[in-house]
């Protein structure tokens, strides 16, 4: 049987790492999974509700029947799919090994603090991920080069700003400006040049919440899994807007 | 260029792609070679499909989706990784860039000739056609590697755990 206070303590665990798993873009269902999985090895029924800023968590000893209830936010984190793997590992650890909640709480760290990938290394990675799309849609090799190009820079701005804490859909607007309008000077010299201006933004098409709606809305999440595509969308739109910019200014020689 | 040269070099560059798109989302380090493959297979199967067997995009996207979370489940338990990990870098490469562009120029020329009916028409019945391809292709993509969740539930879930616990026996 848990004391309250013992109770309390899973309830704040289990409220840090499912709002970690929320906020870092693992779909719903599999963190309601986690979280049950790993109250069950202690004993204590978990019910969740969850929502796009907020969960609400209520666990339950299931000798006792003493009940714990918190809201608790979910923090805005970048997408992290190494958290999904490590802390789904997590609980199956818990479960199969009983692990002591200290023990847990210890290994929960040990994961969210380890280093990730170095921010030079994403920004190579996506401008080649992008610059071989333009590629495969067909572009010239001039056209890909300067994907390639405006890529580096739309990423390098997109960091910039996120690390000044600039607002999302400022920066996701700003990035796309800067890389199409980067991308529309192969219309000076290039006949893929729609290819170029077309592939130049997708690096910041925010491909897993979309995903994750869709799974979400299909698993019987349609709240959360709304509310992802909608920020989603909203995303996208930024995105419309910023290469507009360059589509109006030079849409003359596109239509040529 | 023979066709199997052709997928090569389709699925060469779709790996490099879903590969960089999947570092922006943090992957454990032992995911990538995982992430390249499925992209490769995944792009060079609906490139198959579309080119050869004239299925649409949509539906190709389905089937190589379909295909993508087949391996993911077999490569997950090879990795201890959950398959959203790595099938959703995969399905990136295939995103319907072209028909989503094509929609934001439809729209911007369709209000920049507001005051033109017969052209304001066509760059409206423009929009609508890439919108409708873009959010088609993008819904079927997501679905058809999630069928594997509902079909194979028990498997799905427990990819993560140690395979000798796998067996389902609880201590």
């Amino acid at each position: 049987m848990k004391t309250n206070e013992e109770l309390k303590e899973i309830a704040h665990f289990i409220a840090e790492y499912a709002t970690c798993l929320l906020g870092s873009g693992v779909h719903t269902s599999r963190v309601i999974r986690n979280s049950c999985r790993i109250g069950e090895s202690f004993g204590v029924a978990i019910r969740m509700s969850t929502f796009q800023k907020t969960i609400v968590l209520t666990t339950r000893d299931q000798e006792s029947a003493n009940v714990h209830t918190e809201v608790i936010g979910i923090p805005a984190l970048p997408v992290n799919f190494a958290y999904n793997s490590e802390l789904s590992a997590l609980s199956w650890e818990a479960r199969d090994d009983r692990l002591p909640l200290d023990l847990l709480r210890e290994k929960f760290h040990q994961v969210i603090s380890r280093p990730t990938l170095s921010p030079r290394l994403v920004l190579l990675l996506v401008g080649l991920a992008n610059a071989s799309f333009c590629k495969l849609f067909g572009g010239s090799w001039a056209a890909v080069g300067v994907v390639l190009i405006a890529t580096l820079a739309g990423v390098f701005t997109r960091q910039q700003m996120q690390r000044r804490g600039i607002n999302h859909f400022i920066i996701f607007t700003i990035a796309a400006f800067v890389a199409s309008t980067i991308a529309a000077s192969t219309l000076a010299f290039d006949a893929t040049a729609e290819i170029a201006l077309a592939t130049s933004v997708l690096f910041l098409i925010p491909g897993v919440p979309l995903i994750n709606g869709v799974i979400d809305i299909v698993e019987g999440h349609a709240v959360i899994g709304f509310s992802r595509l909608t920020h989603a969308f909203l995303v996208i739109i930024c995105i419309t807007v910023g290469l507009s910019c360059p589509l109006i200014l030079f849409k003359n020689s596109l239509l040529l | 260029m023979t066709l199997l040269a052709e997928l090569l070099a389709d699925g060469a560059l779709a790996a490099v792609a879903g590969t960089g798109f999947g570092a922006a989302s943090h992957p454990p380090a032992r995911a990538f070679k995982y992430i390249a493959i499925l992209s490769a297979v995944g792009h060079a199967s609906r490139f198959f499909l579309m080119t050869r067997c004239g299925v649409d995009i949509a539906t190709a996207s389905f089937f190589a989706s379909f295909i993508v979370g087949l391996l993911s489940l077999w490569f997950g338990s090879a990795s201890r990784c959950p398959m959203t990990v790595l099938y959703i870098p995969a399905l990136l490469p295939m995103i319907p860039g072209m028909y989503a562009y094509k929609s934001v120029f439809a729209l911007v020329m369709f209000m920049q000739h507001l005051d033109e009916p017969a052209l304001a028409a066509t760059y409206q019945q423009e929009l609508l056609s890439n919108l409708i391809a873009t959010v088609s292709t993008v819904f079927l993509l997501s679905v058809g590697a999630t069928i594997l969740i509902f079909l194979l539930p028990k498997k799905v879930y427990s990819l993560t755990r140690r395979k000798g616990n796998r067996d389902g026996i609880t201590r």
